[in-house]
Order: C-alpha cells, then structure tokens, then sequence
C-alpha cells in the first residue's frame, strides 16, 4: 500500500489538543508549568513549527547519525589520537565532557516540560523529538569519553562534574536551572530553545566541529557535528512561540526572559569557549579570535534573528559588545591561577608568539592583561611556583557564580556590583547579573554561592585545602598547567618561539 | 577580636578576593593581608609607596591607624586597597 504524503496528514496526526472531560484545562495545563504569560488556547493552536518530521523519519535519520558518528569512533580508535594530542586540546575535551555531558540530560527533562505541559500541539510535539535528542546527546556524551579514564582520569569529571560542588558545576546548574528545569513550558521554549540553543549552541557547535577538525580529532568532530544537527532542528522551537507572545501582547515580558536568558549565557561562554578558543588551542591551529568569532556568528545571527521576530536587542547590547574584549580574558587568567580547583589542565596560552597574537586580536592586552603575566612568569622562573598557586578564594558572583573578574594592569577597572536585600549582601560581577536578580529577588535570594557556603562553615577545614575536598576533587583530579610551563622558557631565547 | 571577612579589590589586580582579617586590625594591616593576595603574584609592588585602604566609590582613605571596628565594615565589604 503506498504511503501518503507526510503533508497530507502531519496537521492532523500532530494536532493532539482535546477537550478534557474529567479534569479542567488549568489542572491539565496549569499555568506554573505550561506557560506563565497565560494565551489562551485558541491562540496557541496557531503555532506553526518551522521543522516538520515524523516518528518514523527521526528515527530513521537518527540511526544513521548514530551510526556514523560510533563507526568514525570505532574506526580511529586505533589511531591513538589523545597520545599525541595537544595538552590545551585535550583541555577543551575535558571542560567540554564535564561541563555538558550531564546538563544533556537535564535539557532533556526541559524538553519534556515541553513535551508534556506545552500549550501548542505543535510544541509538545517538537519537544518529543528534542527530548530523544538530549537523551541521545548525554548518552553519547558520556560514552566517547569514556574510553579515556584508564588514561587520564580527569576525564571520568564528563559523569562526576555535575554531580560535585566544583564551583564550575555550581555555575552551570544554577544557569541551567533557571533557564530550563526552573520555569514553565513556554519560558523554556524561549529561553532554552531560542535565547540559548539559536543564539549560542548551534552557532557553537559548528565552530566547535571545525576546530577539532582543524587539530585532527575526527572523532570529536563527527561526534559534535551529529549533535549539531538536532540543535539546529529542536533550537526552532522557540521561535513560533515568540511570534504568538508578541502577538498577543507579551512582548515585553518576552523580551526579559529572553534578555535574563542571553545574559547568563554569555557569562557561561566567557568561561568556557573564551579561554577553549584564545587560549587552550595551539596558536598554529586558531582560525578567529574568540571575539571574531563572537561577533560574526554570534552577535551577527542573534540581531538578525531576534529583530526578524520583532524583539529588540537587549538593553545591555553596548556592554556586552565591550565584554567581548574583556571578561573571558580575566576568566581565564582565574581559571588558570586557580588552577586546582577545575578538573582539566588549563593551558596558559602566554608564550611570547601567543602574546603578540593576542595584542594584536585585543590592542592592550599587553599592558592589561599581560602586567598579571608578566609577574607570573618572573615567578615561574625564579622558581616561586608557590606564588602561581592560591592561598584564598576568589569572590563568586551570585548570580553566575563565576570569579568577579575586570581589566587589570594600567586600565584598572574592576567593580563589585553588590546589592543589599532583605539584610544580606550580594555580590555581582557586572550590572547586568544584578539586574537578572532585581527582576525576580526572591526566586534567587536563597541561593548559596561558593563563598556564602565558606563563610557558612560548610566547607572545613576553612582553607583552600577544604575547599577542594568539598569540591570533590582529589590531587590527581587538581588541575595543573597544561604544559608543565615549557611556555615560560621561550622568553629565554632570542627569537621567539611557539610552544 | 571577632573575624571579619572581606571583598578586596587590589589596584592594578583582576578578580576581587576573599581576604580575612581581624576587628583590630589597622587599615596598614588590613592592606597587608590584602597585598599577600595580590602583591608579587599578579601585581608588581611599588617600593616607597604606601598602601591605602577606602570603600569601594570612597572619596578618602581611611586613617592608617585605624582599626576595622573604628572604620564600621560590614562583613563581606568591599574595600579597594591602591597605592597613595
């Protein structure tokens, strides 16, 4: 028997909206879970996904990503590829595993908010789809570095990170928490699927494949390549809902999510992706500058995209345009100091050739940045290593409970944007993590950050010592530089030299 | 004697730090339990130059005498220590 069309019959096989006999429509859907801005149902069932597909051709093409991207492991495990891998390369692997593997599963658990208490037909059934792709994702994301531990065990973090109190863990389940297993159905489509996955995701993705393409890790390449391909179709599910927000009225209320939504991730991407793309991979293999990329793909695509929709820019566009030259430059310079406390080896990417580049992609640097460098180095090769290491902890923002970071050297400029509420202080790293609390205090005002828990006495005993026992993790785990320092010796010879 | 932790923000340093000190700590002393955090690890000291403590946006120093209790922190301040 032929089989019709999917467009003969998709609108009608996806259209699962009845009327309920033995509950109410708010205990069905009630408004806390499905969609706090409260359009009526009607409304809702205008919603229109842009990415059609059926049961039958998701799985169909899944299979074959699957079986792609595990032959190409299975095929190059042979090749040894991490013996002879960069040590800054290897860095990016093990930041990346630990930092997303785990959260996977948890957009996962969004996604069926969405599956479930979505208010459109159309939603829930995109989200079914997005909701198999994130299982597939943490699933594949915890088995490919897998093979690793027996080598290395700082890759055994893809499964343990999420589950420590590493203050890198902490800053990425409160983001993720608020923006996706902390809000109803239709903020998650906004802020998940569109603010996140449209804006940073898919564009990162595709970056991210290039670059492990670019230093020969195929496995790494394929394995992300094949992820990128369900961002790009579940990230669409954000956008129709815009549309009917902004149609019925919410566009202010939409706006604010979506700016929360941005905002925290971009403090999320200076920590990771800024230092992964100036700093941890080799100078020879970089193709942009973090900030280059930022701008063409990522501010470029998101103007276009939210302006198409009808939003605006976010009101803090011009300092987040300045932030590009500026906070992952001090996220890493704390990352690095603080180096065992993260469970990868930061590559400190401060050679004499990675400094001209760097003063050239980012004009003072050098006078900024590089004064910090330059006593580091003395200390590195006066053999005062104990000088490169931390004897406190730095304060944590609480909103995205990363270090509180500004320009350093001869443009001094770094600034506690603190709050006082309800007889206790908060500490922000910018105006705009302080404005994401003022928007909603009590949602956040509970909330422990790193230093909070330190003052609290959980953390025992109250030295750094403690602090990495309660962060679980073990000498070996302690991060160290990536390449022992070799970096440091080529100020000693008269033409300069890479590492 | 009570401890009093503080935010501190070192001139010409990156990251503001956690950095304890005592209720009857002068601000000199203040500004050199602050200085081990920063000074000869990412900062360049300034020989014959003195370092001064103010509230983060102060107009003045405080005394240089003065203790932590005398100048009314909070816990969880946030000071600048710069050099005069």
């Amino acid at each position: 028997m032929a089989l019709l069309n999917r467009s003969d019959w998709y609108d009608i096989a996806r259209d699962t909206n009845w009327t309920p006999k033995y509950v109410t429509e708010e205990e069905l859907f009630p408004k806390e879970m499905s969609d706090c801005f409260d359009v009526p149902r009607e409304k809702w069932e205008t919603y229109d996904e842009p990415y059609k597909t059926s049961y039958r051709e998701y799985v169909k093409v899944q299979r074959e990503k699957d079986a792609g991207a595990y032959s190409v492991k299975a095929a190059l495990g042979r090749m040894k590829f991490l013996d002879s891998a960069d040590p800054g390369w290897k860095s990016i692997l093990k930041l990346h595993y630990g930092g997303i593997a785990l959260q996977e599963y948890a957009a996962g658990m969004a996604e069926a908010t969405m599956a479930r208490f979505g208010r459109a037909p159309g939603m829930r059934n995109m989200a079914t789809f997005g909701l198999l792709d994130e299982t597939r994702h943490g699933q594949i994301q915890l088995y490919f570095p897998h093979e690793y531990v027996s080598k290395d065990r700082q890759f055994d973090w893809a499964h343990k990170a999420m589950h420590s109190n590493d203050w890198a863990a902490i800053a990425t389940r409160h983001a993720f928490a608020d923006i996706m297993s902390g809000r109803d159905a239709t903020s998650v489509a906004l802020m998940l699927t569109f603010a996140f996955e449209t804006a940073f995701t898919n564009m990162q993705f595709l970056g991210l494949a290039a670059d492990a393409a670019e230093v020969g890790d195929v496995t790494f390449s394929n394995l992300i390549s094949s992820i990128q391909t369900d961002e790009a179709r579940h990230a669409q599910i954000g956008t129709p809902a815009l549309k009917i927000l902004i149609e019925n009225g919410h566009k202010e209320k939409a706006q604010k999510l979506v700016d929360i939504a941005f905002w925290r991730n971009w403090r999320l991407f200076a920590v990771v992706t800024g230092p992964s793309m100036d700093y941890y991979t080799p100078l020879a293999k970089r193709e942009k500058s973090f900030k280059e990329f930022m701008v063409e793909w990522i501010v470029g695509q998101f103007e276009r995209n939210i302006l198409d929709i009808g939003l605006d820019v976010p009101w803090y566009w011009d300092t987040f345009l300045e932030d590009l030259n500026t906070t992952h430059h001090g996220m890493h310079l704390g990352v690095w100091y603080w180096r065992p406390t993260v469970w990868w080896d930061p590559a400190a990417g401060a050679s004499p050739d990675e400094r001209d580049w760097l003063e050239e992609k980012y004009p003072g640097w050098n006078d900024t940045y590089g004064k910090c460098w330059d006593v580091i180095i003395d200390n590195i090769k006066n053999g005062r290593e104990d000088l490169t290491l931390p004897e406190t902890l730095p304060i944590v923002c609480n909103m995205n409970h990363l270090p509180i970071v500004g320009v350093p050297g001869k443009k001094w400029d770094v600034r506690d944007h603190y709050l006082d509420y309800k007889g206790r202080r908060y500490h922000f790293g910018s105006k705009v993590d302080r404005w994401v609390f003022e928007q909603d205090p009590d949602r956040y005002a509970g909330h422990q950050g790193l230093i909070d828990r330190f003052l609290a006495g959980k953390i025992q005993p109250a030295n750094l010592e403690g602090a990495l026992k309660y962060m679980g993790l073990q000498p070996e785990d302690c991060g160290k530089d990536a390449h022992d320092y070799a970096w440091v010796w080529n100020y000693n010879k008269p033409d300069k030299v890479a590492v | 004697m009570t401890t009093v932790p503080l935010c501190v923000n070192f001139e010409s340093d990156f990251v503001l730090q956690l950095v304890p000190v005592e209720s009857d700590f002068t601000m000199d002393q203040v500004a050199e339990a602050a200085a081990h955090h920063s000074l000869n690890r990412r900062v360049k000291p300034q020989p014959g130059r003195t370092l001064r403590v103010r509230l983060q946006d102060g107009d003045a120093p405080f005394d240089r005498d003065a203790t932590v209790e005398q100048s009314g922190f909070q816990v969880m301040e946030t000071i600048e220590v710069y050099y005069e």
